[in-house]
């Protein structure tokens, strides 16, 4: 006969005696919560699909521009480079974020649980700030990973990937600081929208009608006319020749300041600065004439003013 | 030990609406009922201790500090909306761990309190559902469990039984109940039902139009009365047994009742019981309810 080898007692409630980390903590948990969020981790395996296709949909650029380099060396020269790479997947980081970026407020509102949060350790401005750091990192790491692979393709496709690399370091600064740029202005106008409505849907689509119908408009009104000649050698129409006629939709100095109304421009512009690249893009031609200092403006204007909308609707959430 | 809570001349006016006049009132360790009619300010109290508003005039002290002047103070506090506020695409346990975190836990401790506190509201098996999945009653009991998982000393529970059905009704009060008193867990329980409060308080404060009306312990209100309760199987066999003796009984549908009852009804109940063979379930004095208190400030 086996005698008992251990009780089984029931401790009853315990109180927690651990450690208390307050508002520090609370901060640091709505980043991590807000990262787990939109990458679906933490809930069903539908959730992931979204994240994970448009993910793949953002490197999928930087890998082709690196496979061509790699095979077909002469060509490198005219692929597009770091320079060019956020004009190339902007309208999928556009879409990653119009799509995502809903998610971190809508169902927290829709659910309720913000009244939740509220009544912890951490203010409404917390909760914000939180909520767009989270959104913010997860887009400036698509941006740099895109970068990343497409810098380590061109390093490793150079006769010499070592003196590639000492000669574009100052490439690499620029890639860092263009990506800023191009992730601080995406996550936020997204985020502020979404503040203003409990159907992900209805600020996914507000946002990709917001940034194509600005971009269409801007398009539209600048666009020039051209007038174009037959050029007749012995009778025969050989070439035709098409210049703008100097008049559009808008001509001069009006043209140039309705580019601005391109929200998708704006923090392109400020990569093409970063960059000191020359953009053939017939809106960004009728803007060469504004000033540098402007355009910066009007990107600030256009990201910490959406960031103050968003501090501002939080700030008048009731319970 | 100092009041959890003490209200100090505490008024809130929104324009010309006064949703609290200058109350006084204190909170003590124990199950303390907010009772009121809607508007009457429970509502508007809540927001007050939380720190979500700030008063008119007057002033409310949580644990010791102004809830108003420092989010901090929010880190010992547990609160249960009436709402719906649990979201629907997260299971219990990830909710939980969360919420334990935004109450200032560390990730490892925030694991094993969610854990703990979902077997304590019975939902240790459902913890990996997604909480959409929920019935009522269940996504009641995460709420419950999300105000304790920080292990808080005064937990305010705003209409914990609002859409509930009788039998889910029960468990929550139940859980209230074993909560506080075995868990030590203080509350502050806001209410308009007053079986809840005769259910799960030890003291009562009585709102009504944003004054404190009546303030004390339940049973205070719920004193002793001359009547007798009587409890058997065959109500009938006793309820003829006690008449034939000359004793006049009032038949309810779970008991009888004895009016003004002396001690010679007592004799007799003995001997009616024992006579018709009957069990004897319950023998006791029967208690006033809040709802006939209620009911004497209305006459």
């Amino acid at each position: 006969m086996t005698e008992a080898q251990g009780e089984v007692f029931d401790l009853g409630y315990q109180h927690y005696d651990g450690p208390r980390e307050g508002r520090s903590r609370a901060r640091r948990a709505i980043f991590e919560n807000g990262v787990r969020t939109v990458l679906g981790l933490g809930r069903g395996p539908r959730a992931k699909i979204l994240p994970t296709a448009l993910f793949i949909a953002a490197m999928i650029p930087a890998l082709v521009l690196v496979i061509i380099a790699s095979l077909a060396e002469p060509l490198a020269s005219f692929l597009p480079g770091p320079a060019d790479y956020y004009q190339v997947v902007f309208m999928i980081l556009l879409l990653f974020s119009a799509i995502m970026a809903p998610e971190l407020l809508c169902a927290d509102r829709r659910d309720n649980v913000i009244h939740l949060y509220l009544v912890r350790p951490l203010t409404p401005t917390d909760y914000v700030v939180g909520r767009y750091l989270a959104f913010f990192a997860i887009v400036l790491a698509i941006v740099y990973s895109g970068q990343l692979v497409l810098q380590v393709g061109l390093v490793l496709s150079a006769d010499n990937p070592l003196t590639y690399l000492r000669d574009s370091w100052s490439t690499i600064l620029r890639i860092l600081a263009a990506g800023v740029v191009i992730a601080a202005f995406i996550a936020v106008i997204p985020l502020a929208v979404a503040a203003f409505t409990t159907r992900r849907a209805y600020a996914a689509a507000f946002v990709i009608g917001l940034f194509l119908t600005s971009t269409a408009a801007a398009a539209a009104l600048t666009a020039p006319d051209f007038v174009c000649e037959e050029i007749e050698v012995d009778g025969r129409i050989v070439h035709t020749e098409c210049r703008p006629s100097g008049e559009g939709a808008l001509t001069g100095e009006a043209a140039k300041w309705f580019t601005l109304i391109a929200l998708g421009e704006i923090p392109l512009r400020v990569n093409d600065l970063i960059f000191d690249r020359e953009n053939d893009s017939e809106i960004a031609r009728a803007a060469a004439d504004l000033p540098d200092a402007l355009l910066v403006g009007w990107y600030l204007l256009f990201t910490a003013g959406p960031g103050a909308l968003l501090w501002w609707r939080y700030q008048r959430i009731r319970i | 030990m100092p009041p959890l809570i003490e209200a100090h001349d505490l008024s809130k006016h929104y324009g010309s609406t006064i949703a609290l006049d200058a109350v006084n009132f204190e909170v003590h360790e124990g199950v303390t009922g907010l009772l009121g009619p809607n508007g009457a300010g429970k509502s508007t109290a809540i927001k007050l201790f939380l720190g979500l508003i700030r008063p008119t005039s007057g002033s409310a002290e949580v644990l010791g500090k102004r809830p108003y002047d420092s989010v901090e103070s929010r880190s010992r506090l547990g609160y249960m909306p009436e709402t719906e506020t649990v979201p629907s695409n997260m299971n219990a346990s990830e909710f939980l761990m969360h919420m334990a975190q935004l109450s200032g836990l560390p990730p490892a401790h925030a694991r094993t309190r969610a854990a703990d506190i979902l077997r304590h509201v019975g939902l240790d098996e459902e913890r990996y559902r997604l909480i959409g999945e929920y019935s009522t009653g269940m996504k009641q009991r995460v709420k419950l469990a999300q105000s304790l998982v920080h292990d808080p000393v005064l937990v305010l529970l705003d209409e914990p039984t609002a859409g509930l059905d009788p039998g889910g009704r029960e468990e929550m009060l139940e859980l209230i109940r074993r909560t506080a008193h075995s868990f030590g867990i203080s509350m502050l329980l806001s209410t308009h039902l007053m079986g809840d409060i005769e259910r799960t308080a030890d003291r009562v404060i009585l709102l009504e139009n944003g004054r404190v009306s009546e303030e004390g312990a339940l049973s205070e209100f719920t004193q002793e009365t001359e009547d007798l309760l009587i409890e058997v199987d065959d109500r009938e066999g006793v309820a003829r047994a006690l008449s034939g003796r000359g004793v006049r009984v009032i038949e309810e549908p779970q008991q009888l009742v004895v009016q003004n009852a002396t001690d010679a009804d007592y004799d007799a109940i003995r001997d009616a019981v024992a006579d018709v063979g009957a069990r004897l379930r319950r023998l006791t004095p029967r208690r006033h309810t809040l709802t006939e208190m209620f009911r004497r400030r209305e006459e």
